[in-house]
Parts: C-alpha cells; structure tokens; sequence
C-alpha cells in the first residue's frame, strides 16, 4: 500500500497542536531557515522547481502563481483559503484541526516567499472548533516570537489576521473569498484583473490552499528534487485524498499522486461486503464522474484530465451498485441551486430549474423528456458565468445520466405509478 | 422580561460589550480595510444575542462606516447569520452527497418526525432550530450534523433521539445559543419585502422564480410590450448621479475626446 506520512505524520499519535510537540519534530525549523538564510526569489525558484501544483481544486503551480506578483512596490497579501466546502472534500478540516502549526509554518512561508509582511487565512465558518484551535496556535507562536516584528533578528516582520467565513460555498472560489475578506457579499469577480494582479484591497495577492501551504516546509526540508521525484513528471509529489462514499474505511489518506484509483479503493478499506464499485466522483462534486472500467487510472492531474475530469480538490467518492444516481444527482444539484450567488443568470435559473426537474422525477412528476433536459439544461449553464460554479453541475450530471440512463428512466414511472394522484 | 424569564434585552448594554472586541477587530486590518472587520463584528454580535438583531446591524455599519443597507445586503448573503431569532439549538444535519450515500435520508426523516418542524423552522418551545445543511466537510463519519456550529459525527436514529433528549435535559455538551428574543416559526426573511418597482405593481410575487405556469413573468412582459412610455426615454439612476438633473442630456459631441 503507498500510504505516506508527510503532512499527515505524527496526526494520531502526537499532539501536534502543542507547539513545543510540533517544534520538537522540527517544526518552524524551515520557516526559521528560510528567513535568515534564503531570498524570497529562492524559495521562489525551490517551489517552481518542486513542481508543486495547487491542492485547492485548479491545480496550477504553486511557484507560477506566486512569480505572477507585478514589482510594482505596492503592499502584497497572502491569503490562505481555508474555506473547503467542495463535496466529498476533508482535507483542510483536518489539517486545521489536527496541526494548525504545520499551516501556520507554510503560511509563513509563503507570505516570506512572495515578499510580503501581511497574510490572511479565511477560514469557513461552519469551522468552529478549527478556528479556536488555530486561534491558540496563532497565540502560541506569536508568544515564542515565530510571528511579529523583527524576526529572529532579521528585521523581517509578518502579521497574520484570521477571519472567519459565515456560511458561503462560493468564497472558496478566490476572488469571492477576497470580497468576503473585504466584508462584502461573497460573489466573485471578473477575471482579469487576476489576483495576482489585484487581488485585496486592489493589491497584489496570491490565494493559495491550505494543503499547498502546509506542503511548503516538506519542501524546504528536503529538496525541490525529493519532491519532484515522486509520481508523475507534469503531476509530481504527495496529495492527501479525501476518500468517502461506499467503502469501508472512509478517511484522509497520503499517497503519492499517481497512485490508481484501484488502489485507492483498497486502502479505503475496499467495497461494503458483497458489493460492487460501479463509479467513483475523483475530484470533489464538480467532477464528472469515471467508472468501473476507470479504477486502473492512475490519480494525478493529467490522467483525470485527459479522461475528461479532474483530480480538484482530491476527494474521492467512490458508489457501489446500490447507488440510487437520481438522489446522487438531486443532492449534488440541490447544492450547487443552493450555492449559487446569483450573480449570472445561466448559474442562478438554470440551477433552480434543474434541482426543480430532479424534484419532480423523484416525487412523481416526472416526464420522459426530463432526461434530455437535464442535460441540455445544464450544457446550456457551462461556460457563461463569471465562475466556475455555474460549470460545475454538467460534469457529474451529463456522466451519470448518459451511464445510468435506465435507472434515470424507471425512476420516473416508479414515482409516477406510487405519486398520489391529487 | 422575555417569555422565558431572562430581562428584556438592553441593546446599549450589548453594544458596550461588544465595542472592543469591534475595535481590536478594526485594527487587525491595513486602514484601508476598515470594513473587513464587518462579518468578524457580526459573528460577535451574533456570539452575544444568538442571532442578529436590527439594532446590531445599524451599530456594525457605523463601527466599519458603510451604510446601513450595504450591511443589510451583506449580511443576508451568508447562511450562518440569522436576522430573525433561533432557537437555543441550531440543527444542522448534512444533505450533500456522501452524507446521502450513507443514510442521512433517513435521518433527516427522523429529525423532521421527532422535531414536527421542517427545513428552516424553529420549534414552538424555542429550544431548536432545524437547518439540512450542505457539505460540512466531515465526509468520513457520514451522515454528520453539526449543532451550534459543533462537530456530531456517525449519526444514527437512536444517536438522534439521544441528543434531542439530552438538549431537552440540559444536559448535552454543547452550549445553548443566547436567545435575546422570542424566535417565530422560522428565522428566514420573508422572500417578498411586500415593496414593487414601478414595473411590478400588481404582480402576484416578484420574487417567483418564473417561467410558464407563473403569473409574474407574464405579467411584467406585458406590463414592457404594452408600456405607452419607452424604457429608453428614462433617466438612468447612473445619469441621475452623474448630472445631478433628471433630465436626459443629450449624447455629447466630444463624447469621445473626454476619455
């Protein structure tokens, strides 16, 4: 089995949210090298080389984003989006809960790297008790003078601010989050500017997940090169996977990417008893989905993108054969209805009327050209909004419809023959 | 005095509590972005009286120094903020796909049989709220829940009957929420403020989401198509402000050259 243990060691077994337990195994030792011995432009360079790419759901190299940065001599942000609310995604909960040092250490990082000396971390608001657990974390460090004014005597000086969500899917989407960040409603911006560009507070910034940044210090410690060798060449390193649905043993787990989705399901515990996979979500609810024939696809950007979905924020959810796909679809759809900011029309009706026609098949109402209609409905939605949500029913509605399509069908005349007749 | 025996609420005194947290709030931010403080502000009021009273929302938008509406507009943005009182138990049970997958249909039955309350209502009695939230990102231990914004995971029914019983007793882990005020059947403002722009006086409900079969659509088409004043003969709000006049001025000759 390929688990590793890099961002996920000692979870379990130490109390990593002590900071005397997380410096003990070497913790802040790399954010402390970076200050006093590296340039930003180094780390900079370490992290382009490493091959990093995002672990927030786009995917785009880490050390890319942050050369997009103008010297224009105006203040830069870092921003850590810790807003997960992808379906199926649990990573970031984690992370936050169980080593709030270790994010904390990558923000720092990463806000010295792109030569900053102001970073955020938005965390959603249905995380509570993670965001008192960072709280302490943050007191902690600022007490042993990890964050501050002159930093181990460099003259270096970052702050960081913590800022709570309050109940919005779409501030995971980086130009909704910084809106929210500027305490306005969560609706995205149009793109150009780009962040990096103009970002917060019409400054430069880069948002970056909390998977990405808690990777930085494993970087630093042992080498662009030890990172880059791992999995495949365009998709290298180490991913914490999300796995839930029908398996056994539901969980984080560290793999290296590339690692096929075959053998995901293994370490998940394999299939409930006597039954069978017959499609697996990989990339979170915006995914389309792949199907049995799929599991020996290695599980990296490239190869979920080469057959037609994405890794996103690496949660899988695998279903088995007593999957109802109308309920999978009405949950997902009900979703992505319900997180609509409603800023673009195709995103805002054309989810309300699909969640509508999905209500109406499983309550009895039901009509055979609804089929078609789910899926012209939600084409007719993708590529016209300012933000991906709006694209991101299609994927998984278009891909179980065209499998399942019986399943779709009997569906409607079983509700219709059991709806009551008014 | 409120219904259950507590004083009737002083919204100075919770004001006073409230400002230095605001202040210190305020200052964590670069001057520029005073208003960042807002929804940090609004969890606090939020903390203290369980929910966000008017008095609250006017006392933010003076603190950060934007207009009471801008509040208003982005607070009703964010699920986690209730504008109406709620109950002492805020429940919010998962609906998204993993949780479906392993049974959060039937727990959701549950809930609304053992509570007699459906999605967005709060109880007779005050004590609970009922929410079907999205993904909560706790898809490992599915179905999950949380209550007042606390984790509960691997739900069952007789997990369900045991919390309910012990928030009824007093006696479950998780505190109660302020109630500063009595909540009504649900803490949702209501869809039709009851206001009509000029195009949609007498329409059923403009809020309607439309299409055939609905009567607002319909109506505001023909309101348009059979309208004796052209739409384009109108003064602009944009102009309005730009002029200061309510006349249209005409397109200038240099339109160009100014920009």
């Amino acid at each position: 089995m390929p688990v590793v243990k890099v961002l996920t060691a000692g979870i379990g077994e130490a109390n990593l949210r002590d900071l005397d337990v997380y410096r003990e195994r070497g913790g802040y030792e790399q954010f402390r090298r970076a200050v006093t011995e590296m340039k930003p432009a180094e780390l900079v360079d370490l992290v382009s080389r490493s091959g990093l790419r995002g672990r927030g759901g786009a995917g785009f190299p880490t050390g890319r984003k942050w050369s997009f940065l103008p010297n224009n001599g105006r203040p830069r942000y870092m921003v850590c989006n810790c807003d997960e609310a992808e379906p199926g995604t649990f990573k970031d909960h984690m992370l936050l809960e169980e080593t709030p040092h270790q994010v904390l250490e990558g923000i720092l990082i990463g806000t010295y790297a792109i030569g900053s000396d102001h970073a955020f971390i938005y965390i959603r608001g249905e995380f509570q008790h993670g965001y008192r657990i960072f709280m302490e974390a943050l007191a902690q460090a600022r007490a042993a003078g990890l964050v501050g004014e002159n930093l181990f005597g460099t003259g270096y000086s970052v702050e960081v601010t913590v800022h709570r969500g309050a109940g919005a899917y779409i501030c995971g989407e980086e130009t909704a989050l910084l809106n929210s960040l500027e305490g306005r409603r969560g609706e995205p911006r149009l793109k150009p500017p780009f962040p990096a560009v103009k970002g917060l507070y019409g400054e430069p910034t880069v948002v970056n997940n909390v998977e990405t940044l808690a990777t930085l210090p494993h970087i630093l410690r042992n080498g662009a090169e030890w990172f880059a060798a791992v999995g495949p060449q365009r998709s290298p390193g180490y991913k914490i996977v999300s796995i839930s649905g029908h398996v056994k043993a539901p969980g984080n787990y560290e793999v290296p990417l590339g690692t096929t989705l075959r053998e995901l399901l293994a370490i998940a515990g394999g299939p409930r008893e006597g039954r069978n996979i017959v499609a697996m979500q990989p990339g979170g609810g915006s995914s389309a989905c792949l199907f049995d024939e799929h599991l020996d696809l290695g599980y990296d950007f490239d190869t979920m993108a080469a057959n037609g979905t994405m890794l996103g924020s690496g949660a899988i959810v695998y279903f088995d054969d007593t999957t109802d796909f109308v309920e999978a679809a009405r949950a997902l759809v009900r979703f992505y209805a319900h997180e609509s900011c409603g800023q673009c029309t195709p995103c805002r009706e054309g989810g309300h009327w699909l969640e509508v026609t999905l209500d109406r098949i499983c309550n009895g109402g039901g009509l055979d050209s609804d089929i078609d209609m789910l899926v012209a409905v939600s084409h007719q939605m993708t590529g016209l909004n300012l933000c991906p949500l709006g694209d991101s029913i299609e994927p998984f509605l278009a891909s179980v419809v065209k499998r399942f399509e019986p399943q779709f069908r009997s569906k409607i005349r079983r509700t219709q023959r059991e709806a009551v007749p008014v | 005095m409120t219904v259950d025996g507590t004083p009737a609420r002083d919204f100075a005194a919770v004001a006073a509590r409230v400002e230095p947290v605001a202040q210190d709030l305020i200052s964590q931010y670069p001057p520029a972005g005073a208003r960042s403080a807002l929804l940090p502000i609004l969890h606090e009021f939020q903390n203290v009286e369980g929910w966000l009273s008017p008095e609250a929302l006017a006392q933010a938008a003076l603190w950060v120094d934007v207009p009471l509406s801008v509040v208003e507009s982005t607070a009703s943005f964010y699920t986690l903020f209730h504008r109406r009182p709620v109950g002492r138990y805020m429940l919010q049970p998962c609906r998204n796909l993993s949780c479906t997958l392993n049974g959060a249909g039937e727990i959701l039955a549950h809930f609304r049989e053992r509570l007699g309350i459906g999605h967005l209502q709060t109880t007779a009695d005050g004590l609970f709220s009922y929410e079907e939230a999205e993904c909560l990102a706790a898809c490992d231990r599915a179905p999950c829940m949380q209550v007042n914004l606390e984790f509960v995971y691997d739900l069952t029914k007789e997990k369900v009957d045991a919390l309910l019983q012990a928030m009824r007793d007093g006696t479950f882990e998780v505190a109660p929420l302020p109630q500063t005020a009595t909540p009504g059947a649900s803490w949702q403002v209501a869809a039709d403020s009851g206001k009509r722009s000029p195009g949609a006086v007498g329409v059923s409900n403009p809020n309607d989401p439309g299409g055939l079969g609905d009567a607002s659509g319909v109506a505001m088409i023909e309101r348009l198509a059979h309208d004796p004043y052209p739409i384009e003969a109108r003064p602009t709000n944009e102009r309005l402000v730009r002029d200061g006049t309510a006349r249209l001025a005409a397109p200038s000759s240099n339109h160009t050259s100014e920009h």
